[in-house]
């Protein structure tokens, strides 16, 4: 009954075309403008924009950053998803639910919160000019730490996840089996978790590196134009200077940058095996 | 001792993740018109405030129109797509998977800034109907993913079953496979919404006078005011998701399809 | 051929390149039972399906009732099929399940309960209207998918291994429960099965099939007693299966003479027909067991194993020891090569 291929084909093209037309052709149009920046193909586009040491500076910005996030992300992420998966079944619901929640709620409202907490008013500088160790207020915003742990608390709920998940593929008792045969905690992480859950750490790394990478707001509200990331930039060059060769180079950058994280961390974990 | 260890592990990392709503709620209840925490006085001044602000409504309605429609019509294309790809020997069937959930990959901003280039500037479409689309196409990935997923363990032979007591093969859609994945259609549709309803970098690019999503108007005002407004539209909003998401989870066991 | 009520010409069936079905010819009367019989993979449900409409055949047609139906769509053939995998619709209860195709006809409400009920008693689930398939066992879903068939008063009524999840005990039940309801109706019944017990029980007449293709078409006691191939032989529980080289029947293993030069290339003896205890040749008891009537003996002879009963009043052999036995031309079954 379902052999009749044209029938099949009916039905996925239309989405297939909508994914195509409204987005595969316009996004590929602007990705090849950087290649046709002289008028003809060439490479000018991308040495022009790495030959500006503000875009070079944000760049490797952008790039320690989402490094910094996913690791960070990835030594947290295995503490907390060692002890979700440990919990009782109904506690453990519940703080996974915690986790997850996080994740529906708007990026803006999210983000908004850490001006409440790093603002010239906000609880931290409260806490330091009460305590009366510093007189005036300490620029808390609008700097790299504050863009971190904007990412940081955006982005780690999907590394915890995808931990969860791969530890609850673990075999049963293989974790006492390796205390009991006399492995340190630290040996049990390196030959028996990190092993088992690669996949997982996988999919988390790469889910929060490129998050990271385009996210918008968090660079937008706590970085500003003295913290630019690669997504700020680029609205900026765009919004700014109408330069849409910069837009076109940093489009590129930023799928190729995901996409090789991506490969890469699957390399990497195939080559331990 | 291991008890004490998992559970200030456990609790560091949810006052991290969710510490910051708790604070939001109580800052955006301060009396102050600059932003404080702690709180100085505490009014409902705020939250009352951002029901009276005109950009807030007009954002409010179009996001809130661009996630239902958005959301249905990423749906009206996915559904079909994802049974498609289920049950049909398709040529190309892979090509076909990417190109659909190709918009997942690419960052949102890029989608936006090249659907505002080359459709809305050439062709004249309103900047509307191009986040319409750009919302539609941002959902149909999820839309597919959750629906094949709830598709997989039904088997087709159910539907010729239908066919053989009498159903035309839309019956037998509508009548076997439909109440069968209704769980994963209603998932796909609250995850779009979600989605959709607080995507930003799509729609940076897209706005226009009057045109804005909320995001972006909460991002545009936060420029200009200090006041906590702002923070007490950020506590609505988290309240609002989580409403939805609760809901969906009792009525359906959401947490399965995401 | 005029009373043929299910009729196929020349049926190819094909998946994509490969063909499963290669020019099948079989046609059926009128109130039939008929068994389709093989061995797993050679093409009963495939037949099936292109006879249901499930499946458009590359080559041939189908008549059914004298109207070649080869290019009407499932729905419109008036066929009902009971699926290997029962096929139950997991979001409506038993009762739903069967009132299902009552509904689409939009028929007076009591006549569908009316019909629902008689349909679920007959296959004895009274009582289980309510339930899920979820919440029934591999058995009742069978039942239920049965009933669902039933209640439609197809044409022709096909059924895919109708009986395989059932217990030996409810089996049987079901086998009269089938075969009374095909006798009362009349309806002409196709049920495909592994199992040549089952196949000999009900059927009026058995196609058996390999590779996509008849091996043999007869009745039941036409199958059993007179198999023409080696492969219909086995099927039918010949176990001692040799070809002839002259006098003697050989294996790889080596040979054993008879008595006279026989006519067919090929011999076939059931467990039964050889003669233990006494005879010309000898072999030592590999295996024995205990069959009620008689003792089921494997001797490893000259040929291999051959597998032999015993009548119980004859002394029991043990592991291990001589026994003596014969291969007689006069209880052999002859084959085509
Ligand atoms: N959907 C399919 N695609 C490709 N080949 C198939 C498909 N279904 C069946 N086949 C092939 O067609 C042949 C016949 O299969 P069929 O299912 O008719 O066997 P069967 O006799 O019903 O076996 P069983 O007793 O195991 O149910 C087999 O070789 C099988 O591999
Ligand atoms: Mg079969």
């Amino acid at each position: 009954m379902f052999r009749n291929t044209r029938e099949g084909l009916a039905l996925a093209l239309p989405a297939a075309i909508f994914s195509t037309l409204l987005f595969l052709v316009p996004v590929g149009i602007l990705l090849s403008e950087a290649f046709r920046s002289g008028g003809s193909w060439s490479l000018q586009g991308y040495i022009d924009f790495f030959s500006t040491p503000l875009n070079r500076t944000v760049f490797l910005r952008t790039l320690k950053l989402g490094v910094l996030v996913a690791g960070t992300a990835a030594v947290i992420g295995y503490a907390a998803a060692f002890c979700i998966v440990n919990l009782g079944p109904k506690s453990r619901g519940k703080v996974f639910g915690m986790v997850v929640l996080p994740l529906m709620i708007s990026p803006v409202a999210r983000t908004y919160a850490w001006i409440v907490i790093l603002g010239r008013t906000g609880i931290v500088n409260e806490a330091i000019t009460g305590l009366g160790l510093s007189d005036t207020p300490l620029r808390l915003l609008f700097t790299e730490t504050a863009v971190f742990l904007g990412l940081l608390q955006l982005f780690l709920p999907l590394m915890i996840i995808s931990l969860v998940s791969a530890m609850e593929n673990i075999p049963r008792d293989v974790i006492p089996a390796a205390r009991v045969l006399g492995a340190s905690w630290i040996a049990v992480f390196f030959k028996v978790i990190l092993p088992l859950t690669k996949e997982g750490l996988v999919i988390g790394g790469t889910l929060v590196f490129t998050g990271a990478l385009t996210a918008y707001i968090t660079p937008a509200i706590l970085g500003g134009s003295k913290v630019l990331m690669l997504e700020t930039l680029l609205y900026q060059r765009v919004n700014v200077s109408n330069d849409f060769v910069s837009a076109s180079v940093i489009a590129m950058i930023l799928i190729v940058m995901s996409f090789s994280a991506n490969l890469l961390l699957k390399r990497i974990a195939t080559a331990r095996s | 001792m291991r008890h004490l260890a998992t559970w200030s592990i456990l609790g560091l990392t949810l006052t991290f993740l969710i510490g910051p709503f708790l604070i939001i709620i109580l800052a955006g209840a301060s009396a102050t018109d600059y932003l404080a925490f702690p709180p100085e006085g505490l009014t409902l001044k705020w939250y009352l405030k951002v029901f009276t602000v005109e950009s807030f409504r007009a954002s409010f309605a179009l996001s809130m129109a661009l996630a239902i429609f958005g959301t249905f019509m990423a749906l009206l294309l996915g559904v079909p797509a994802a049974y498609a790809l289920n049950r049909y020997d398709l040529p190309g069937a892979e090509t076909l998977r990417t190109i659909v959930a190709a918009p997942i990959i690419v960052p949102g901003i890029i989608v936006g800034l090249a659907l505002l280039r080359y459709m809305v500037v050439p062709t004249g479409v309103t900047v509307t109907l191009a986040l319409f689309m750009a919302h539609t196409a941002l959902v149909l990935p999820y839309a597919v993913r959750v629906v094949s997923s709830s598709m997989t363990n039904l088997r087709a032979d159910m539907e010729e079953a239908a066919v053989l007591l009498g159903c035309s093969r839309l019956q037998a859609f509508t009548k076997v496979v439909l109440p069968n994945i209704r769980g994963g259609v209603l998932a796909a549709f609250i995850l779009g919404f979600v989605t959709s309803f607080n995507q930003v970098p799509v729609s940076l690019f897209l706005s226009g006078p009057g045109v804005r999503t909320l995001p972006i108007d909460m991002l545009a005002y936060m420029e200009i005011t200090f006041d906590p407004s702002v923070a007490a539209l950020s506590a609505l909003l988290a309240f609002m998701s989580l409403a939805i998401v609760f809901t969906a989870e009792r009525l359906l066991g959401f947490s399965r399809y995401v | 051929m005029s009373d043929a009520f299910v009729q196929l010409s020349d049926l190819t069936l094909s998946y994509g390149k490969s063909v499963a079905v290669p020019n099948l010819d079989l046609s059926i009367r009128e109130g039939e039972l008929i068994a389709l019989l093989g061995p797993s993979g050679c093409g009963k449900t495939t037949t099936m399906r292109s006879i249901a409409g499930l499946l458009a055949p590359t080559g041939g047609t189908i008549t059914i009732d004298g109207r070649d139906v080869t290019r009407v769509p499932a729905n419109k053939r008036g066929i009902g099929l009971v699926f290997q995998s029962y096929a139950l619709f997991p979001h409506l209860t038993a009762f739903e399940n069967v009132a299902f195709g009552l509904r689409l006809q939009k028929l007076p409400e009591a006549e569908i309960k009316a019909r629902t009920e008689e349909g679920l008693a007959t296959v004895g689930l009274t009582g289980f209207e309510k339930r899920k398939p979820a919440e029934m066992s591999g058995g009742q879903q069978q039942r239920v998918a049965l009933a669902r068939s039933l209640v439609m008063r197809p044409k022709v009524l096909l059924l895919d291994e109708p009986l395989s999840n059932l217990d030996a005990r409810l089996r049987l039940e079901m086998r009269t429960e089938l075969q009374r309801v095909q006798k009362e109706t009349g309806i002409t019944m196709v049920f495909v099965t592994h199992d040549q017990a089952e196949a000999l029980a009900l059927a009026d007449r058995i196609v058996l099939m390999k590779d996509g293709k008849i091996e043999q078409l007869g009745t039941p006691s036409d199958l059993y007693a007179r198999p023409a191939t080696a492969f219909a032989a086995e099927f039918m529980g010949f176990e001692n299966i040799f070809r002839v080289e002259g006098t003697e029947v050989v294996t790889a293993k080596g040979r054993l003479p008879l008595e006279a030069r026989p006519e067919s290339p090929i011999l076939a003896w059931r467990p039964d027909a050889v003669t233990v205890g006494s005879g010309p040749h000898e072999g030592r008891v590999a295996a024995c067991s205990f069959a009620g009537a008689h003792r089921e003996y494997v001797i490893d002879s000259a040929l291999g194993p051959i597998k032999a009963d015993a009548a119980i009043a004859l002394p029991e052999v043990a592991l291990g020891e001589t026994i003596r036995f014969d291969l007689p031309l006069s209880t052999a079954r002859g084959l085509a090569a």
